[in-house]
């Protein structure tokens, strides 16, 4: 048996297992094959199996920019909608842990009456379609002339990413019992120093997970930034959907859509390295 | 040196009343133990002292000030938690310190009495570790060096053995005296455990119910408790109805035992005698003996290495004796049992 741990990987898996993984990798990298491919085209198409022209054949004869040169010039307007997106995100990351953060304290250690009401009335965002709350949102927001405006949206994205925070949250709190503020106080802690030092450092590991996953929910809502952006904001899911709505999938659309995919990948990074870090694993035990 | 009333306290949660109508007195410097069945009102009523909770009626007072309406944090109390609420992301050095460093003592400060009170706890070689990477003796030499740290006028301190093993509690147990009686601190704990009570207190209050059924020193509630709730609970286990013949003889039901006059046990009371284990001499049956002997058979033993338990049966009741181990009788004997009046006691009821 202590031979076995010192090959490699591969060797150990029976050939089903790698069967399945090769399954897995092809189902996640595989659509970016073509799309990395017509990013890089000027010509594809059907029935050849690689572009007939390339885009940097092209290139310098064109009095248009091409393909990446589009998607990274200030015609494709990317930056502005990149900007927006995590912009928007940050704010309704944070106002949404704002608003969860003491709503899931409250659900974790209290009881009261229609507490089960509450928490089913709380998941309402998520059975109610999203079209649903978009229209009945654009139709008030209009009044209150909110309609276009980032606050708007930021109003609106908060919708569905509130009910996943709380729940995430309320799960952390269970854990963590009311002992550690209670002694923070007796010795002398303050509401704001029990907060700062204790209590947030103990939630850390699921406030880093609930903040990473509103922020890329909030990067991925079409529907509702559409509605209430009224094409004054675009944000980069707004931005793909006006350039492949057409239903052709050119080069400089292809390019985008693979800008659209980074922030979740370089969060993911992050919150890999983040989350397991030596110091939030420790003493997480009790 | 803080004295610390509980003038009338009340508590009550809803229609629920944890505590009714407590007063307790306890002396600058003292080591006091609540004791009680879990849901008695013991926690509660440590919860207020510390400003946890608020009573519902009644005065806490520290020393001659009522500190009923003073925050948590203006309290000047210590508390150690039995799970010892140790920080899990800080060291040992910032654990101890935390109590200094939020009320912004400087750090010149800090540091003199972080060496201080860590060579007082020893625990000097783990100051850089997480609370994670120590013993469960390490973890409550934490707590208790955070909590004297800040230097509190009443300790508090919630089932302080309760998380130890055996070996460890003895040494604990010698720790937190000797601490307390070098610091002079006002000391109040609560536990479940009676032995554990009568370990490390100075005095004991017992609660039952949200009552205070008896305060007083740990060798006064096991010889002389004042109810059969109490006795029971400190761990009696021969206790006997009975009614009173005149003022100095109860009659049983293995035979008459004389007692010494108590007041209030008049003629034809209906009175529970206690006796305890090793208040009664056992002799096999051939040996002669005065007017106070009652006779039975073993009708079981208990061997515990130091000491014997034999449970012996006289007439319907079976009386419990516990004695040294030097000799050993065996199981099926006749004996008599050697029952002095004044190591019976007697209870109400």
């Amino acid at each position: 048996m202590a031979r076995r741990s010192t090959e490699s990987l591969a060797s150990r898996l029976s050939p089903f297992q790698k069967f399945y993984l090769i399954i897995v990798a092809g189902f996640v990298l595989g659509p970016f094959i073509p799309l990395i491919i017509q990013s890089l085209a000027f010509r594809w198409a059907w029935p050849d199996m690689l572009p007939g022209t390339w885009w940097l054949e092209q290139r310098g004869k064109s009095m248009m920019p091409l393909a990446w040169d589009y998607v990274l010039s200030p015609y494709s307007r990317i930056w502005e909608a990149t900007l927006n997106t995590v912009g928007i995100g940050l704010a309704v990351t944070v106002i949404c842990l704002a608003i969860s953060l003491p709503a899931a304290r409250v659900l974790a250690r209290e009881r009261f009456r229609g507490k089960s009401a509450f928490e089913f009335f709380l998941s309402m965002p998520l059975i109610v379609p999203e079209a649903a709350i978009g229209i009945a949102l654009l139709m008030m927001f209009i009044r209150l002339d909110l309609a276009g405006s980032y606050f708007g949206i930021i109003i609106a994205h908060l919708i569905p990413t509130i009910p996943y925070m709380v729940r995430m949250l309320t799960a952390v709190y269970q854990g963590l019992g009311r002992d550690f503020e209670e002694q923070a106080i007796i010795l002398g802690a303050s509401r704001w120093q029990v907060l700062r030092l204790v209590t947030l450092p103990m939630l850390l590991p699921g406030v880093v997970a609930g903040a990473l996953f509103t922020f890329l929910v909030s990067t991925n809502i079409f529907l509702l930034t559409f509605f209430l952006g009224q094409g004054k904001i675009i944000t980069l899911p707004t931005l793909l959907f006006s350039k492949i709505a057409g239903g052709t999938l050119d080069a400089s659309a292809a390019g985008i859509t693979l800008i659209v995919t980074l922030p979740g990948i370089i969060l993911l990074i992050i919150s890999e390295r983040f989350i397991k870090e030596e110091a939030f694993g420790k003493g997480f035990g009790n | 040196m803080t004295q610390v009333q509980l003038r009338s306290i009340s508590k009550r949660f809803g229609g629920f009343t944890a505590i009714e109508n407590i007063d307790l007195d306890i002396r600058s410097g003292e080591l006091v133990a609540l004791l009680g069945p879990s849901g008695c009102g013991k926690t509660t009523t440590l919860r207020m002292i510390a400003g946890l909770e608020n009573p519902t009626t009644g005065e806490i007072h520290f020393d001659d000030r009522d500190v009923s309406d003073l925050r948590v944090q203006d309290r000047n109390v210590g508390m150690v938690f039995q799970r010892y609420a140790l920080f899990p992301h800080m060291t040992v050095e910032k654990n101890i310190a935390f109590g200094l460093s939020v009320r912004g003592t400087p750090r010149s400060e800090i540091s003199d009495r972080l060496d201080e009170i860590i060579d007082v706890v020893q625990l000097g070689p783990f100051r850089q570790r997480f609370p994670a990477q120590l013993s469960g003796g390490q973890m409550q030499r934490v707590a208790i060096a955070r909590t004297l740290i800040t230097k509190p006028s009443v300790l508090m301190m919630d089932e302080p053995l309760a998380n130890l093993d055996t070996k460890l509690r003895g040494e604990m147990r010698r720790f937190i005296r000797t601490l307390q009686q070098r610091l002079g601190i006002t000391t109040i704990f609560v536990t479940h455990d009676q032995v554990e009570a009568m370990e490390l207190a100075d005095r004991i209050a017992v609660i039952f119910n949200g009552h205070l059924a008896q305060f007083g020193p740990p060798e006064d509630l096991y010889r002389q408790p004042v109810s059969v709730d109490v006795a029971d609970f400190m761990g009696a286990s021969n206790i006997f109805p009975g009614t009173m013949t005149g003022t100095d003889a109860v009659k049983t039901g293995f035979g008459t035992l004389s007692v010494v006059a108590q007041p209030g046990m008049a003629d034809g009371s209906r009175v529970h005698a206690m006796l305890r284990n090793e208040g009664i001499d056992i002799h096999p049956a051939n040996v002669e003996g005065g007017d106070d002997m009652v006779a039975g058979r073993i009708a079981a033993r208990d061997f515990f290495g130091a000491t014997v338990n034999y449970v012996v049966e006289c007439g319907a009741e079976r009386i419990i004796v516990n004695e040294q181990s030097r000799r050993l009788l065996d199981v099926g004997m006749e004996v008599r049992l050697d029952i002095p009046a004044e190591r019976v006691w007697l209870m109400a009821g």
